[in-house]
């Protein structure tokens, strides 16, 4: 069967199951969220709600559209010339996508962090910590403070230190990872997307980058796609599964909190995928 | 218990035999050759085809006993790449000889920085110079640098960042620009400013002239370095919340700093031993004009062009030392180039 942009109303969407426990005011929302990619339909009808400072996994198989989704979250999405979409996201009640909105105010307050670490290869480490901030123009009067509070933050700072003026090309892989994820708190954003932080890194990395994440949470959102059960589990407290089925276009299967979905879930694909058995 | 361990590279031992090999294969084509030809059996023509065959055959028969079958293949490479290379080394090398051994005559300090004011073609050498041509052409050029550099990164910048509605249009023109011959540049000039009445002979309009040759070099250089910035390092930079100029002026640029210096070079090279421009725009000067907006102004390509045609030796050999002493300002360019562009300061 396929989709695209005139017809989508021939797909049926199955609603999205889940424990509808997530009862707190969401800081984040995507309503009705349908995206396209020319043609093709790729995401439909995904609602999802981001609780203040919380961790939410999203999990799928590959190609369901989980990264699709997340950059739809701070605008990053339109920057793909064939991107299109129907539906809103919700920031603290406004839509993202409203005509009067600077695409570059929002990525200000959503930041974002890549699956392959991108650090500038032609700033030093401390400035590319500052990056952010000369980026867009904000001013700060102790920088030094912010550089050590960031890198800190990011579980670096013990690192590097010592050589906060060697290019970033000198780090190691999950070093390069953690000074990225640094990059995106010095700008002090109030949501955090990552999407697969951890999927080049060695396990000591990842449970650095685990353990900012959940240090992070206290004050700030964090959406996170993973394909790592154990480390959605570990870190988030809600999770959403994703699932694109026969080529027709990614959907939320269940979402809820993330022990129902993994320990008690309502349906059966998600018992399925969450225990190893297809994906 | 000490055990005595001396590093040593494995791969890199070669045995008398690989010697012999290699000392066989590239000199028994030669001799074969050689003898052909000396006895009268081949004719010179056809004597260099055997000595090529002779040699590719030679190579791939080299790999086969060294590696057997498999080693064919390489064996025939070896010997087309070494063609290449003496190819390529006999031809520069010859250019280069030849400049080294005529131009060394006339190459004194005194010529470097004297001009030729009162100085005749046969006037002998140890008197005039051509510090007057190379401040001209370093005059010049750095003008037509400063027009082109910033205009090519421009054009290279829309092409690649910002993706504009006439980007096909505007690469087609860049491509189109590439091909103009050099004398046409200085035609162009030549019509538009100085037929018209609008500017007099100097070197200002050679720097023009100049630019316009320099400027589809640097941009199509510029475009292929941009797009060697990953995209990753665009989509952090949006992500962190910079518009589209704060992207291209602080991540995209400065990660291709080395290949914008390059790019520029390579238009530097491009134009800098070109006469034909300057034919028709800077009108040449026997004194030292610093003052490119007016009156004529001397270049080296112009001195020389001007100088090997004359009939008399003196001003031939200073013509000679004019060319190396163009060839050692390349030298110098590119060799600055690779200095500034190398990460000292930073580990």
């Amino acid at each position: 069967m396929t989709i695209n942009s005139t017809e989508s109303s021939v797909f049926q969407v199955p609603k999205t199951k889940g424990t509808g426990s997530i009862t707190t005011d969401a800081v984040m929302e995507s309503v009705g969220m349908y995206v396209w990619f020319g043609p093709r339909l790729v995401l439909a009808d995904v609602n999802l709600k981001f609780p203040a400072n919380s961790v939410t996994a999203l999990i799928g198989p590959s190609g369901c559209g989980k990264s699709t989704f997340i950059r739809t979250l701070n605008r990053m999405h339109e920057l793909i010339p064939s991107a299109a979409l129907a539906g809103q996201v919700l920031f603290e009640g406004n839509d993202i996508y409203g005509p009067t909105v600077n695409p570059v105010d929002v990525r200000l307050r959503i930041g974002m962090v890549f699956q392959k670490p991108n650090p500038f290869p032609a700033m030093t480490i401390e400035e590319n910590v500052l990056s952010g901030l000369r980026l867009a123009k904000i001013k700060n009067e102790k920088p030094a403070e912010l550089v050590e509070k960031s890198l800190t933050q990011a579980g670096l700072w013990n690192e590097v230190k010592d050589r906060l003026g060697n290019t970033a090309g000198s780090l190691s892989g999950g070093q390069q990872q953690r000074l990225c994820i640094a990059r995106s708190l010095a700008v002090n954003p109030n949501v955090l997307l990552m999407d697969e932080p951890c999927s080049a890194l060695d396990p000591g990395s990842t449970l650095r980058v685990e353990e900012t994440i959940r240090e992070l949470s206290e004050f700030m959102t964090v959406v996170i796609v993973t394909h790592n059960m154990q480390q959605a589990q570990r870190v988030a407290q809600f999770t959403a599964f994703f699932l694109s089925e026969d080529n027709n276009p990614g959907y939320v299967v269940e979402h809820g909190p993330t022990v129902d979905v993994f320990a008690n879930p309502i349906d059966t694909r998600t018992s399925d995928y969450v225990n190893g058995r297809f994906g | 218990m000490n055990r005595t361990v001396t590093a040593s590279k494995p791969w890199k031992q070669r045995t008398s035999n690989d010697y012999l090999l290699v000392i066989a294969t590239s000199t028994l084509p030669m001799l074969v050759s050689y003898v052909a030809l000396k006895s009268g059996i081949l004719s010179p023509m056809l004597a260099g085809l055997l000595f090529i065959v002779s040699q590719i055959v030679a190579g791939g028969v080299a790999g086969l006993i060294h590696r057997g079958k498999r080693g064919v293949g390489d064996g025939i490479l070896v010997s087309l790449i070494g063609f290449s290379l003496a190819t390529i080394g006999i031809i520069m090398g010859s250019v280069l000889w030849s400049v080294l051994y005529k131009g060394l005559e006339a190459l004194k300090f005194q010529f470097l920085i004297q001009n030729n004011e009162y100085i005749t073609p046969t006037s002998p050498l140890g008197y005039g110079g051509i510090g007057h041509a190379l401040l001209g052409t370093i005059i010049i050029v750095s003008i037509a640098t400063l027009i082109s550099l910033p205009i090519g990164i421009a054009t290279a910048v829309y092409i690649t960042e910002v993706r504009g509605r006439s980007k096909v249009i505007v690469q087609s023109l860049v491509q189109a620009m590439s091909g103009v011959p050099s004398v046409v540049a200085g035609l162009f000039i030549y019509a538009t400013f100085i037929i018209s009445g609008v500017s007099a002979y100097n070197g200002f309009m050679g720097a023009l002239a100049y630019s316009i040759l320099m400027l589809p070099t640097v941009a199509r250089t510029a475009e292929e370095v941009l797009r060697l910035v990953p995209d990753d390092l665009r989509s952090a930079a949006l992500a962190l919340g910079a518009s589209r100029a704060r992207v291209v002026s602080m991540v995209v640029l400065p990660t291709a700093k080395a290949g914008l210096v390059t790019a520029t070079l390579l238009g530097i090279a491009r134009v800098i031993g070109e006469t034909a421009p300057l034919v028709f725009t800077i009108f040449g000067s026997a004194r030292t004009n610093l003052n490119p907006f007016s009156d004529g102004m001397a270049a080296l390509p112009l001195y020389i062009f001007n100088g090997v045609r004359q009939p008399f030796a003196p001003e031939q050999a200073r013509a000679y030392s004019a060319a190396l002493v163009l060839l050692i300002l390349v030298l110098i360019v590119f060799s600055l180039a690779r200095f500034l562009t190398s990460d000292r300061k930073r580990k």
